[in-house]
Protein backbone atom coordinates (compact mmCIF):
# COMPACT_ATOMS: atom_id res chain seq x y z
CA UNK A 1 0.00 0.00 0.00
CA UNK A 2 1.01 3.58 -0.65
CA UNK A 3 -0.08 6.49 1.22
CA UNK A 4 -0.30 9.99 -0.07
CA UNK A 5 -2.10 12.83 1.23
CA UNK A 6 -5.74 12.12 -0.75
CA UNK A 7 -5.53 8.54 0.30
CA UNK A 8 -4.13 5.33 0.46
CA UNK A 9 -3.66 3.48 -2.76
CA UNK A 10 -3.53 -0.65 -2.95
CA UNK A 11 -2.81 -2.87 -6.03
CA UNK A 12 -7.05 -3.44 -6.27
CA UNK A 13 -7.54 0.39 -6.01
CA UNK A 14 -8.17 3.35 -3.51
CA UNK A 15 -9.43 4.98 -0.40
CA UNK A 16 -9.76 8.27 -0.38
CA UNK A 17 -8.55 10.26 2.79
CA UNK A 18 -11.39 12.16 4.85
CA UNK A 19 -11.62 16.11 3.45
CA UNK A 20 -12.01 17.57 6.60
CA UNK A 21 -8.49 19.74 6.64
CA UNK A 22 -8.12 19.15 10.12
CA UNK A 23 -8.39 15.21 9.69
CA UNK A 24 -6.14 15.61 6.67
CA UNK A 25 -3.48 17.30 8.57
CA UNK A 26 -3.53 15.11 11.20
CA UNK A 27 -3.08 12.08 9.15
CA UNK A 28 -0.42 13.81 7.09
CA UNK A 29 1.41 13.60 10.02
CA UNK A 30 1.32 10.05 10.61
CA UNK A 31 1.71 9.05 7.00
CA UNK A 32 5.16 11.38 6.94
CA UNK A 33 6.51 9.13 9.95
CA UNK A 34 5.27 5.57 8.26
CA UNK A 35 8.52 4.93 6.06
CA UNK A 36 7.63 2.93 2.85
CA UNK A 37 8.32 2.47 -0.61
CA UNK A 38 8.17 5.51 -2.46
CA UNK A 39 6.27 4.83 -5.84
CA UNK A 40 6.02 8.15 -8.24
CA UNK A 41 2.69 9.86 -8.61
CA UNK A 42 0.53 11.96 -10.75
CA UNK A 43 -1.92 14.09 -9.41
CA UNK A 44 -4.50 12.51 -12.22
CA UNK A 45 -4.12 9.56 -9.52
CA UNK A 46 -5.96 11.48 -6.82
CA UNK A 47 -9.08 12.05 -9.37
CA UNK A 48 -9.21 8.35 -9.96
CA UNK A 49 -9.17 7.82 -6.43
CA UNK A 50 -12.05 10.23 -5.99
CA UNK A 51 -10.54 12.51 -4.04
CA UNK A 52 -10.66 15.62 -6.06
CA UNK A 53 -12.53 16.65 -9.49
CA UNK A 54 -9.56 18.58 -11.15
CA UNK A 55 -5.86 20.21 -11.58
CA UNK A 56 -7.07 23.24 -9.89
CA UNK A 57 -8.50 21.82 -6.78
CA UNK A 58 -6.13 19.42 -6.19
CA UNK A 59 -3.87 21.98 -5.69
CA UNK A 60 -5.88 24.04 -3.72
CA UNK A 61 -6.62 21.46 -1.75
CA UNK A 62 -2.72 20.78 -1.08
CA UNK A 63 -1.57 23.39 -0.50
CA UNK A 64 -4.42 24.82 1.70
CA UNK A 65 -3.28 21.40 3.88
CA UNK A 66 0.72 22.28 3.39
CA UNK A 67 -0.12 25.66 4.67
CA UNK A 68 -1.70 24.68 7.51
CA UNK A 69 1.22 21.97 8.25
CA UNK A 70 3.72 24.60 7.80
CA UNK A 71 1.70 27.11 10.20
CA UNK A 72 1.42 24.64 12.93
CA UNK A 73 5.23 23.95 12.94
CA UNK A 74 6.69 27.18 13.38
CA UNK A 75 4.03 27.50 16.23
CA UNK A 76 5.48 24.29 17.71
CA UNK A 77 9.17 25.62 16.87
CA UNK A 78 8.63 29.11 18.37
CA UNK A 79 6.98 27.75 21.53
CA UNK A 80 9.68 26.16 22.45
CA UNK A 81 11.31 27.58 25.91
CA UNK A 82 14.59 28.43 23.85
CA UNK A 83 13.23 30.31 20.78
CA UNK A 84 13.26 33.75 22.20
CA UNK A 85 16.65 33.36 24.29
CA UNK A 86 18.35 33.09 20.78
CA UNK A 87 17.47 36.68 18.92
CA UNK A 88 17.81 37.81 22.89
CA UNK A 89 21.41 37.08 23.06
CA UNK A 90 22.37 38.37 19.44
CA UNK A 91 20.78 41.20 19.87
CA UNK A 92 23.06 41.65 23.10
CA UNK A 93 25.99 41.06 21.51
CA UNK A 94 24.98 43.46 18.32
CA UNK A 95 24.62 46.01 21.16
CA UNK A 96 27.29 45.83 23.20
CA UNK A 97 29.73 46.16 19.40
CA UNK A 98 27.26 49.09 18.51
CA UNK A 99 27.62 51.11 21.95
CA UNK A 100 31.29 50.43 21.60
CA UNK A 101 31.46 51.83 17.95
CA UNK A 102 29.25 54.72 18.74
CA UNK A 103 31.32 55.68 21.85
CA UNK A 104 34.38 55.74 20.08
CA UNK A 105 32.90 57.97 17.60
CA UNK A 106 31.82 60.31 19.38
CA UNK A 107 35.00 60.75 21.52
CA UNK A 108 36.83 61.66 18.88
CA UNK A 109 34.56 63.93 17.68
CA UNK A 110 34.50 65.02 21.53
CA UNK A 111 38.62 65.19 21.27
CA UNK A 112 38.49 67.89 17.88
CA UNK A 113 35.98 70.55 19.94
CA UNK A 114 38.62 70.11 23.13
CA UNK A 115 42.16 70.29 21.80
CA UNK A 116 43.92 69.75 24.83
CA UNK A 117 41.26 66.41 26.50
CA UNK A 118 42.84 63.41 26.70
CA UNK A 119 41.51 60.46 28.05
CA UNK A 120 45.39 58.90 28.82
CA UNK A 121 46.65 58.90 32.64
CA UNK A 122 43.24 59.50 33.35
CA UNK A 123 40.69 56.64 34.45
CA UNK A 124 37.61 57.83 32.93
CA UNK A 125 35.00 55.32 32.47
CA UNK A 126 33.98 55.52 29.07
CA UNK A 127 29.98 56.05 30.03
CA UNK A 128 31.11 58.90 32.17
CA UNK A 129 32.56 59.93 29.14
CA UNK A 130 29.49 59.70 27.18
CA UNK A 131 27.41 61.46 30.19
CA UNK A 132 29.78 64.23 29.97
CA UNK A 133 28.98 65.04 26.28
CA UNK A 134 25.58 65.02 26.55
CA UNK A 135 25.37 67.22 29.08
CA UNK A 136 27.77 69.72 27.66
CA UNK A 137 28.13 69.40 24.01
CA UNK A 138 25.26 71.27 22.12
CA UNK A 139 24.18 70.12 18.77
CA UNK A 140 23.58 66.84 17.26
CA UNK A 141 26.82 65.03 19.34
CA UNK A 142 25.24 66.04 22.74
CA UNK A 143 21.76 64.11 21.05
CA UNK A 144 24.12 60.92 19.91
CA UNK A 145 25.54 61.22 23.10
CA UNK A 146 21.94 60.64 24.99
CA UNK A 147 21.08 58.25 22.31
CA UNK A 148 24.12 56.01 23.16
CA UNK A 149 23.05 56.38 27.33
CA UNK A 150 19.58 55.54 26.22
CA UNK A 151 21.08 52.16 24.15
CA UNK A 152 23.33 51.43 27.16
CA UNK A 153 20.39 50.88 29.45
CA UNK A 154 18.20 49.43 26.92
CA UNK A 155 21.25 46.95 26.78
CA UNK A 156 21.94 46.64 31.02
CA UNK A 157 17.63 45.66 31.30
CA UNK A 158 18.71 42.96 28.29
CA UNK A 159 20.88 41.78 29.74
CA UNK A 160 19.18 41.06 32.54
CA UNK A 161 15.98 39.83 31.06
CA UNK A 162 18.81 36.94 28.92
CA UNK A 163 20.20 36.22 32.22
CA UNK A 164 17.05 35.25 33.87
CA UNK A 165 15.48 33.48 30.87
CA UNK A 166 18.15 31.55 30.80
CA UNK A 167 18.38 30.12 34.12
CA UNK A 168 14.51 29.29 33.25
CA UNK A 169 15.78 27.42 30.36
CA UNK A 170 18.61 26.00 31.36
CA UNK A 171 19.05 25.89 35.16
CA UNK A 172 22.27 23.53 35.09
CA UNK A 173 24.39 25.02 32.80
CA UNK A 174 23.49 28.59 33.99
CA UNK A 175 24.35 27.57 37.88
CA UNK A 176 27.93 26.39 36.49
CA UNK A 177 28.72 29.26 34.03
CA UNK A 178 26.31 32.07 34.93
CA UNK A 179 23.27 32.85 32.51
CA UNK A 180 24.78 35.49 30.55
CA UNK A 181 27.82 32.99 29.45
CA UNK A 182 25.29 30.26 29.07
CA UNK A 183 22.75 32.15 26.96
CA UNK A 184 25.80 32.80 24.68
CA UNK A 185 26.73 29.13 24.65
CA UNK A 186 23.27 28.32 23.86
CA UNK A 187 23.24 31.23 21.05
CA UNK A 188 26.64 29.44 19.48
CA UNK A 189 25.16 26.35 19.38
CA UNK A 190 21.87 27.55 17.60
CA UNK A 191 19.51 26.10 20.23
CA UNK A 192 19.49 23.68 23.44
CA UNK A 193 18.83 20.85 21.21
CA UNK A 194 22.05 21.70 19.72
CA UNK A 195 23.99 22.48 22.84
CA UNK A 196 23.09 19.33 24.29
CA UNK A 197 24.52 17.42 21.47
CA UNK A 198 27.83 18.91 21.55
CA UNK A 199 30.56 17.09 22.73
CA UNK A 200 32.57 18.78 25.66
CA UNK A 201 35.62 19.26 23.94
CA UNK A 202 33.69 21.57 21.15
CA UNK A 203 31.92 23.48 24.26
CA UNK A 204 35.33 24.22 25.25
CA UNK A 205 36.23 26.33 21.94
CA UNK A 206 33.04 27.39 21.29
CA UNK A 207 33.38 30.83 20.22
CA UNK A 208 36.77 30.65 19.38
CA UNK A 209 36.49 29.85 15.53
CA UNK A 210 39.08 31.78 14.31
CA UNK A 211 41.99 30.59 16.13
CA UNK A 212 40.91 26.97 15.77
CA UNK A 213 40.37 27.01 12.18
CA UNK A 214 44.20 28.60 12.79
CA UNK A 215 44.96 25.64 14.56
CA UNK A 216 43.62 23.17 12.06
CA UNK A 217 45.19 24.95 8.82
CA UNK A 218 48.62 25.49 9.94
CA UNK A 219 50.56 24.83 13.18
CA UNK A 220 49.52 27.64 15.76
CA UNK A 221 48.42 25.73 19.20
CA UNK A 222 44.80 24.73 19.62
CA UNK A 223 42.50 27.64 21.21
CA UNK A 224 42.07 26.50 25.18
CA UNK A 225 38.51 28.19 25.78
CA UNK A 226 35.99 29.88 23.67
CA UNK A 227 33.07 31.60 25.16
CA UNK A 228 33.89 30.18 28.35
CA UNK A 229 37.04 32.30 29.00
CA UNK A 230 34.48 34.49 30.10
CA UNK A 231 33.49 32.91 32.97
CA UNK A 232 35.82 34.11 36.14
CA UNK A 233 37.00 30.82 37.16
CA UNK A 234 38.52 30.22 33.43
CA UNK A 235 39.94 34.20 33.53
CA UNK A 236 40.62 34.40 37.34
CA UNK A 237 42.78 31.31 36.96
CA UNK A 238 46.32 31.31 36.72
CA UNK A 239 47.52 31.38 33.38
CA UNK A 240 49.39 27.58 32.92
CA UNK A 241 46.50 25.88 34.31
CA UNK A 242 43.54 28.01 32.58
CA UNK A 243 43.26 24.81 30.04
CA UNK A 244 42.88 22.73 32.54
CA UNK A 245 40.11 24.94 34.20
CA UNK A 246 38.33 25.26 30.91
CA UNK A 247 38.85 21.67 29.60
CA UNK A 248 37.17 20.34 33.34
CA UNK A 249 34.64 23.34 33.11
CA UNK A 250 33.48 22.41 29.68
CA UNK A 251 33.09 18.25 30.67
CA UNK A 252 30.49 19.36 33.19
CA UNK A 253 28.84 21.99 30.93
CA UNK A 254 28.39 19.21 28.45
CA UNK A 255 26.66 17.11 31.06
CA UNK A 256 24.80 19.83 32.68
CA UNK A 257 23.27 21.04 28.73
CA UNK A 258 22.36 17.18 28.62
CA UNK A 259 20.17 17.32 31.82
CA UNK A 260 18.93 20.48 31.00
CA UNK A 261 17.70 19.51 27.71
CA UNK A 262 16.67 15.94 28.90
CA UNK A 263 15.31 16.60 32.04
CA UNK A 264 15.10 20.41 32.20
CA UNK A 265 15.23 20.51 35.66
CA UNK A 266 18.29 21.56 38.32
CA UNK A 267 19.65 18.64 39.39
CA UNK A 268 21.20 19.67 43.16
CA UNK A 269 23.69 16.81 43.44
CA UNK A 270 25.09 16.70 39.83
CA UNK A 271 25.58 20.61 40.76
CA UNK A 272 27.36 20.42 43.96
CA UNK A 273 29.53 17.62 42.43
CA UNK A 274 30.29 19.65 39.50
CA UNK A 275 31.19 22.85 41.17
CA UNK A 276 33.51 21.22 43.43
CA UNK A 277 35.04 19.65 40.70
CA UNK A 278 35.57 22.65 39.14
CA UNK A 279 36.73 24.37 41.88
CA UNK A 280 39.75 21.84 42.87
CA UNK A 281 40.84 21.53 39.10
CA UNK A 282 42.30 24.77 39.43
CA UNK A 283 43.32 24.58 43.13
CA UNK A 284 45.15 21.37 42.58
CA UNK A 285 46.66 21.93 39.38
CA UNK A 286 48.13 24.61 41.03
CA UNK A 287 49.38 23.40 43.98
CA UNK A 288 50.81 20.42 41.92
CA UNK A 289 52.71 22.69 39.59
CA UNK A 290 53.83 24.42 41.91
CA UNK A 291 55.71 21.55 43.60
CA UNK B 1 13.21 32.89 -20.96
CA UNK B 2 11.95 36.32 -21.39
CA UNK B 3 14.13 39.00 -21.67
CA UNK B 4 13.69 42.68 -22.12
CA UNK B 5 16.77 45.03 -23.63
CA UNK B 6 18.97 41.86 -22.36
CA UNK B 7 17.34 42.10 -18.83
CA UNK B 8 15.73 38.87 -17.41
CA UNK B 9 11.89 39.35 -16.28
CA UNK B 10 9.26 37.59 -15.24
CA UNK B 11 5.58 38.03 -15.58
CA UNK B 12 3.65 38.33 -12.49
CA UNK B 13 2.27 40.86 -9.91
CA UNK B 14 5.24 42.68 -8.29
CA UNK B 15 6.26 43.84 -4.92
CA UNK B 16 7.70 40.46 -3.70
CA UNK B 17 11.03 42.01 -2.52
CA UNK B 18 10.86 45.48 -3.61
CA UNK B 19 11.98 44.40 -6.96
CA UNK B 20 12.43 46.66 -9.52
CA UNK B 21 9.57 46.78 -12.52
CA UNK B 22 10.21 47.14 -16.61
CA UNK B 23 7.61 47.42 -18.83
CA UNK B 24 5.65 45.81 -16.22
CA UNK B 25 7.59 42.67 -16.14
CA UNK B 26 9.49 41.95 -12.67
CA UNK B 27 13.33 42.33 -12.92
CA UNK B 28 15.02 38.64 -12.03
CA UNK B 29 18.48 40.20 -10.31
CA UNK B 30 21.46 38.13 -11.15
CA UNK B 31 23.18 38.87 -8.20
CA UNK B 32 20.05 38.55 -5.52
CA UNK B 33 19.43 35.10 -7.69
CA UNK B 34 21.33 31.59 -8.74
CA UNK B 35 18.54 30.60 -10.62
CA UNK B 36 19.24 34.08 -12.50
CA UNK B 37 22.74 34.39 -12.75
CA UNK B 38 22.73 30.72 -14.21
CA UNK B 39 20.04 32.66 -17.65
CA UNK B 40 23.18 34.97 -17.21
CA UNK B 41 26.18 32.93 -17.61
CA UNK B 42 24.79 30.13 -19.28
CA UNK B 43 22.26 28.28 -21.03
CA UNK B 44 20.24 26.59 -18.16
CA UNK B 45 16.55 25.42 -18.60
CA UNK B 46 14.18 27.03 -20.24
CA UNK B 47 10.79 26.54 -17.73
CA UNK B 48 8.27 26.84 -19.43
CA UNK B 49 4.02 27.39 -18.02
CA UNK B 50 2.99 23.38 -18.59
CA UNK B 51 6.12 22.46 -15.92
CA UNK B 52 5.58 21.40 -12.52
CA UNK B 53 9.03 22.00 -10.36
CA UNK B 54 10.18 20.52 -7.26
CA UNK B 55 12.17 23.99 -5.59
CA UNK B 56 14.64 22.46 -2.96
CA UNK B 57 16.20 25.53 -0.10
CA UNK B 58 13.03 27.44 -0.78
CA UNK B 59 14.42 30.46 1.67
CA UNK B 60 12.64 33.15 1.87
CA UNK B 61 10.70 32.83 -1.08
CA UNK B 62 12.42 35.67 -3.47
CA UNK B 63 13.52 33.26 -6.79
CA UNK B 64 10.55 30.71 -6.05
CA UNK B 65 8.60 34.04 -6.84
CA UNK B 66 10.12 34.11 -10.22
CA UNK B 67 10.16 30.71 -10.80
CA UNK B 68 6.15 30.71 -9.90
CA UNK B 69 5.39 33.37 -12.85
CA UNK B 70 7.04 30.57 -15.58
CA UNK B 71 6.02 27.36 -13.96
CA UNK B 72 2.61 25.38 -14.31
CA UNK B 73 3.40 25.08 -10.04
CA UNK B 74 6.49 24.26 -7.74
CA UNK B 75 6.51 22.62 -4.85
CA UNK B 76 9.06 24.57 -2.12
CA UNK B 77 10.67 22.52 0.38
CA UNK B 78 12.18 24.80 3.23
CA UNK B 79 13.51 23.44 6.28
CA UNK B 80 14.02 26.60 8.83
CA UNK B 81 11.05 28.49 10.39
CA UNK B 82 12.10 32.21 10.29
CA UNK B 83 12.61 32.12 6.09
CA UNK B 84 9.26 29.77 6.32
CA UNK B 85 7.27 32.76 7.72
CA UNK B 86 7.97 34.98 4.52
CA UNK B 87 7.82 31.30 1.82
CA UNK B 88 4.10 31.50 3.44
CA UNK B 89 3.62 35.14 2.83
CA UNK B 90 5.04 34.64 -0.66
CA UNK B 91 2.34 31.33 -1.32
CA UNK B 92 -0.19 33.27 0.20
CA UNK B 93 -0.16 35.72 -2.80
CA UNK B 94 0.87 32.76 -5.63
CA UNK B 95 -1.92 30.61 -5.62
CA UNK B 96 0.75 28.14 -7.56
CA UNK B 97 3.19 27.54 -5.08
CA UNK B 98 2.65 24.68 -2.12
CA UNK B 99 4.95 25.50 0.65
CA UNK B 100 6.27 22.05 2.87
CA UNK B 101 7.90 22.36 5.33
CA UNK B 102 10.54 19.78 5.80
CA UNK B 103 14.06 18.61 5.72
CA UNK B 104 15.44 18.33 1.77
CA UNK B 105 17.50 15.53 3.21
CA UNK B 106 14.88 13.45 4.04
CA UNK B 107 12.58 13.15 0.81
CA UNK B 108 10.54 10.36 2.44
CA UNK B 109 9.05 13.09 4.77
CA UNK B 110 7.17 15.05 1.61
CA UNK B 111 7.33 11.97 -0.37
CA UNK B 112 2.90 11.68 0.29
CA UNK B 113 2.59 15.16 -0.93
CA UNK B 114 4.58 15.73 -3.95
CA UNK B 115 4.12 14.19 -7.55
CA UNK B 116 6.14 13.50 -10.47
CA UNK B 117 8.01 16.91 -11.37
CA UNK B 118 9.47 18.31 -14.70
CA UNK B 119 12.14 19.78 -12.86
CA UNK B 120 14.23 19.78 -9.89
CA UNK B 121 15.65 22.47 -8.69
CA UNK B 122 18.08 22.47 -5.42
CA UNK B 123 19.76 25.09 -3.25
CA UNK B 124 20.85 24.09 0.02
CA UNK B 125 23.58 24.60 1.95
CA UNK B 126 24.52 21.13 3.13
CA UNK B 127 27.77 19.43 3.43
CA UNK B 128 26.47 16.66 1.17
CA UNK B 129 24.33 18.30 -2.18
CA UNK B 130 25.39 15.57 -4.30
CA UNK B 131 23.35 12.87 -2.47
CA UNK B 132 20.48 15.01 -1.10
CA UNK B 133 19.97 15.80 -5.24
CA UNK B 134 20.55 12.36 -6.17
CA UNK B 135 17.56 11.27 -3.14
CA UNK B 136 15.24 13.56 -4.43
CA UNK B 137 15.59 12.43 -8.28
CA UNK B 138 12.99 9.98 -7.35
CA UNK B 139 10.15 12.67 -8.10
CA UNK B 140 11.73 13.54 -10.95
CA UNK B 141 10.31 12.12 -14.05
CA UNK B 142 12.65 10.70 -17.17
CA UNK B 143 13.74 13.00 -19.65
CA UNK B 144 13.82 15.92 -17.16
CA UNK B 145 16.14 18.01 -15.50
CA UNK B 146 18.15 18.57 -12.37
CA UNK B 147 19.55 22.52 -11.84
CA UNK B 148 21.71 21.77 -8.97
CA UNK B 149 23.19 25.00 -7.70
CA UNK B 150 26.53 23.86 -5.62
CA UNK B 151 27.54 26.23 -2.86
CA UNK B 152 30.87 24.62 -2.65
CA UNK B 153 31.81 26.23 0.53
CA UNK B 154 29.57 24.41 2.09
CA UNK B 155 30.77 21.24 1.10
CA UNK B 156 34.05 21.73 2.91
CA UNK B 157 35.72 25.02 4.10
CA UNK B 158 38.97 23.80 3.27
CA UNK B 159 38.96 22.33 -0.29
CA UNK B 160 39.83 23.95 -3.28
CA UNK B 161 36.10 24.77 -5.13
CA UNK B 162 37.29 23.85 -8.28
CA UNK B 163 38.03 20.08 -6.45
CA UNK B 164 34.42 20.04 -4.99
CA UNK B 165 32.60 21.41 -8.69
CA UNK B 166 34.47 17.69 -10.10
CA UNK B 167 33.99 15.70 -7.38
CA UNK B 168 30.20 16.13 -7.25
CA UNK B 169 29.55 16.05 -11.44
CA UNK B 170 31.49 12.66 -10.67
CA UNK B 171 28.70 11.38 -8.12
CA UNK B 172 26.10 12.79 -10.13
CA UNK B 173 27.39 10.93 -13.14
CA UNK B 174 27.74 7.69 -11.02
CA UNK B 175 24.23 7.98 -10.21
CA UNK B 176 23.44 7.49 -13.50
CA UNK B 177 22.51 11.22 -14.47
CA UNK B 178 23.88 12.90 -17.50
CA UNK B 179 25.34 15.84 -17.10
CA UNK B 180 24.46 18.55 -19.90
CA UNK B 181 25.77 21.82 -17.90
CA UNK B 182 28.33 22.47 -15.62
CA UNK B 183 29.54 26.83 -15.20
CA UNK B 184 30.60 28.84 -12.08
CA UNK B 185 28.27 31.39 -11.54
CA UNK B 186 30.81 34.17 -11.43
CA UNK B 187 30.58 37.09 -11.46
CA UNK B 188 27.93 37.31 -9.72
CA UNK B 189 28.62 34.43 -6.93
CA UNK B 190 31.84 33.52 -6.03
CA UNK B 191 32.66 29.59 -4.82
CA UNK B 192 29.12 29.00 -6.62
CA UNK B 193 28.57 26.86 -9.44
CA UNK B 194 25.45 25.41 -11.30
CA UNK B 195 25.34 22.08 -12.70
CA UNK B 196 22.30 21.12 -14.96
CA UNK B 197 21.50 17.28 -15.50
CA UNK B 198 19.12 14.82 -17.43
CA UNK B 199 17.45 11.89 -16.08
CA UNK B 200 18.04 9.47 -18.85
CA UNK B 201 15.50 7.29 -19.93
CA UNK B 202 17.44 4.12 -19.39
CA UNK B 203 18.60 5.95 -15.75
CA UNK B 204 20.87 3.67 -13.50
CA UNK B 205 19.52 5.86 -10.69
CA UNK B 206 19.02 3.87 -7.84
Amino acid sequence: MSSYWFGDVEAGGCTPAAGDPALLEARLRSIRTSPGPFVPFTWQLAVRCGAVRDRTEYIARLRELCVADAERRIREIYSQKDAELLPMVRMLDELDTVINLLSERAAEWHQVRHPSFSRKYRRIPAHNLVRTMREKSPGALGLVAGRIEDLAAARTELAKEVSARAYGVMPNTSALIGGLVAARLLSQAGGLAGLARLPASTIQVLGAKTALFAHLRTRSPSPKHGIIFQHRRVHNAPKRVRGRVARVLAGKLAIAAKIDFYRGESDRVFLEAAQKHIDTAGGEAADALDQ
Amino acid sequence: MLWINDVLVSQGDGGVYNERMLGGARVWDPYRSKLAALYYVGKGIEISADQIVLYLGAANGTTVSHVADYAECVYAVEFAPRPMQDLLEVARRRTNIVPIMADAKNPEQYAPLVEQVDLLYQDVAQPDQAAIAIRNCVFLRTGGYLILMLKTRSVDMRKDPAEVFARTIEDLQIAGLQVVESIWLMPYHSDHAAIVCTKPANGGLA
